[in-house]
């Protein structure tokens, strides 16, 4: 975002509505962070964290939108910049969502707490994938501000990881419950909080197509990665 | 002469040969007209010269000048006295930066300079280290966009820079934590400076500092709440002979319990506040060996017993090593209680009928690793840089159950390090542990020097 405007006030709303963006995103980011270090350590005081940001984010999410649409009628922006402002408008309501996923981890870890079942419970493999999927979240916030759409193909790759990650952990929580059907209701749990975080990779993974739209202005949305490939060149 | 006076003469000698050779024909005047407009001439072309080679001087200070006469060599000289000079300055100030960056890279905090629209202007290594910036790629990059911690965030939204941001680090992970304090300078005209430490370390400390008053009354309340009940027990009931002598039993046991806690807790601050042992003692490394084995083996059988009768399962015990010849030098006690407490941990963490190795092996520098594998359960990686703290509990439940005080392993790593030698713990879940301690060459010795037989 370093090309100038002739007008110097359209170049300044653009980057206040990517610092909003940014800071919505910081704010996610945070969330779900504090969701996954709930997850491993069953802290309470974590999970009320998440809970409390959850407005924080909901309140940028409207604040965001409202300044996407003055700039677009102010300045009837074309080609990159309406991109630009196209794909903040799509990005924000996916760190909003993401923001939910770990909303839900939050509340869904809190359950497990409270029904004193958390020791024995496998969450090696799920802590893995959480901890992939918030470093995703946390890699395509840096390519949205750098613009970089090397990472941004690379996110899209290992989006596969966590899929993977989340199959096997579904198999392994049906032995559980197999082998005693005391730890259903944990499994249950467990079963959503990795979706939430299989959801979360998801986001991740639209944000990055996004920040190809805004740079090659190809939408590669349900297209092959040797497609997607074929456009980066 | 000055050059203007000679600029004048040769004009007047111009029209001087110009009316000389028009006198021939009788036409001075005209002579003297064409001298002057051929001097015009010659000297608009030099001057023309001129203006080229001040053009290709200042993109390239070295071209020398073409042959220039009069005024204009002396205007060549004073252009290139003044470019030289202006060199020299630009390369002093160059020198002067670069010197300045380099103080501010060799600083061991995070350094990120930051303009009026707090995009970063330039930042130092350890400040990459500390946010995973890309010094050349996120210049002129809103420092927001990349550092996105709500803390940071708010606090430079408010222009709140009393006081200092805690944050954790973008490459921070569960092994490996980063925790950073950043603070944040105003200077210039709305500018700031963005100073960054890694306080890690220091938040980990007091963490420890906080637990440890905690766990030892916590520990030593343990027992003493047994006591207290069965001092009272005795007090206010009649108990028969047997019964009063397993009650006096069990108080024993805890009463040996707590003994045991006191003890570890005096030695750790005996061997923390003490100067490093004697180096001229030396011990056969066989006897601190054999020893352990004798006790590891007495453990076990004692364990098993203890938890399911006489044919319990016991440990499958490997020695490998054993009947080294060398000899090791510091205190005795010291390394036999460490050495022991590292196969203590094995034998309690391994279940009964697991495989335990210890070896011995001799490095090729003159050192030596001293190793134990154990077939356990493992501990997983978050777990593994806060083993040897005090109390430290991978699970609280198990090893209080299995009699540790949780002093053992800060015992060890203290004992060691006194010893020059290093503890390096390699487990993952499912996988065992394998605890090695590596002593340096200067510590050991291969046969005794006084040789008794």
């Amino acid at each position: 975002m370093t090309e100038k405007h002739l007008s110097s006030q359209f170049d300044s709303d653009l980057n206040r509505v990517s610092s909003q963006l940014m800071e919505m995103g910081g704010l996610v980011e945070t969330q779900i962070q504090r969701a996954v270090s709930a997850l491993a350590n069953y802290s309470v005081a974590l999970i009320n964290d998440v809970l409390d940001t959850e407005e924080k984010v909901d309140a940028l999410e409207v604040e965001i939108d409202h300044a996407l649409t003055t700039v677009i009628a102010r300045r009837q922006p074309a080609a990159r910049d309406l991109r630009l402002l196209l794909a903040i408008s799509k990005i924000t309501t996916n760190l909003e969502r993401t923001g939910d996923e770990a909303y839900k981890i939050a509340k869904r870890v809190k359950s497990i707490v409270e029904s004193g079942e958390s020791r024995k419970m496998p969450i090696g493999d799920l802590r893995l994938a959480s901890d992939l999927a918030a470093g995703l979240i946390h890699r395509v916030l840096d390519a949205f501000a750098r613009l970089d759409i090397v990472d941004a193909v690379a996110i899209l790759k290992e989006d596969d990881l966590i899929d993977q990650e989340f199959k096997g952990f579904t198999r392994k929580l049906i032995t559980y419950m197999m082998e005693d059907p005391r730890t259903i209701s944990s499994s249950l749990d467990l079963l959503f909080i990795a979706k939430a975080v299989e959801r979360i990779g998801d986001h991740a993974k639209n944000i990055a197509e996004f920040i190809i739209y805004i740079v090659k202005g190809t939408d590669i949305r349900h297209s092959s990665l040797t497609r997607i490939e074929s456009v980066i060149q | 002469m000055s050059p203007l006076i000679s600029r004048l003469a040769i004009l007047l000698s111009f029209m001087a040969v110009g009316a000389a050779l028009a006198a021939l024909s009788g036409q001075s005047a005209v002579g003297l007209a064409a001298g002057a407009v051929l001097w015009l001439a010659l000297d608009s072309w030099r001057a023309l010269r001129f203006v080229n080679w001040l053009a290709r001087i200042r993109d390239n200070p070295a071209t020398p000048p073409p042959r220039f006469f009069g005024i204009r060599k002396e205007a060549s000289e004073r252009v290139q006295r003044l470019l030289r000079k202006q060199a020299l300055e630009a390369a002093e100030h160059e020198s002067r930066l670069h010197n300045m960056q380099s103080a501010l890279q060799a600083s061991p905090n995070g350094v990120i300079i930051l303009d009026e629209q707090e995009h970063i202007e330039w930042c130092n290594r350890m400040a990459c280290e500390h946010f995973g910036l890309d010094a050349r790629r996120d210049l002129n990059q809103r420092v927001t966009h990349l550092l996105r911690a709500p803390t940071l965030v708010k606090s430079l939204a408010a222009r709140d820079f009393d006081e200092a941001v805690t944050l954790e680090s973008p490459l921070s992970t569960a092994a490996r934590p980063l925790r950073l304090e950043a603070r944040l300078f105003p200077y210039g005209q709305g500018r700031l400076l963005m100073l960054s430490r890694d306080i890690t370390v220091i938040e980990q400390a007091e963490a420890m500092r906080r637990d440890f008053v905690a766990n030892v009354s916590h520990e030593i309340r343990t027992p003493l709440t047994v006591l207290t009940g069965f001092i009272e027990t005795l007090q206010n009931l009649p108990l028969d002979e047997d019964a009063r002598a397993n009650t006096l039993k069990r108080m024993a046991q805890q009463a040996a319990r707590m003994k045991t806690l006191v003890d570890d807790l005096l030695t750790l601050s005996r061997i923390e506040g003490s100067a490093s042992p004697d180096e001229r003692e030396w011990t056969p490394v066989r006897a601190l060996l054999q020893r352990c084995e004798a006790d590891a083996r007495a453990l076990s059988a004692n364990l098993s017993a203890n938890l399911s009768g006489q044919d319990a399962p016991r440990h499958e015990f490997v020695f490998e090593g054993v009947a080294v010849a060398g000899e090791i030098a510091g205190s005795a006690k010291e390394l036999q209680s460490a050495l022991f407490n590292i196969i203590n941990n094995a034998i309690r963490y391994t279940p009964p009928g697991g495989r335990i190795e210890v070896r011995w092996t001799p490095e090729p520098d003159g050192g030596a690793r001293f190793s134990v594998r154990d077939s356990g359960p493992g501990i997983a990686p978050e777990h593994i840089p806060r083993l040897t703290e005090r109390f430290y509990r991978v699970d609280s439940d198990r090893s209080r159950a299995s009699g540790g005080t949780g002093l053992g392993l800060s015992i060890v790593k203290h004992v060691l390090q006194r010893h020059d030698a290093a503890l390096r713990i390699e487990s993952a879940p499912g996988q065992g542990a394998c605890f090695t301690a590596t002593f340096p060459a200067s510590r050991l010795r291969a046969a005794p020097a006084t040789a008794a037989d």
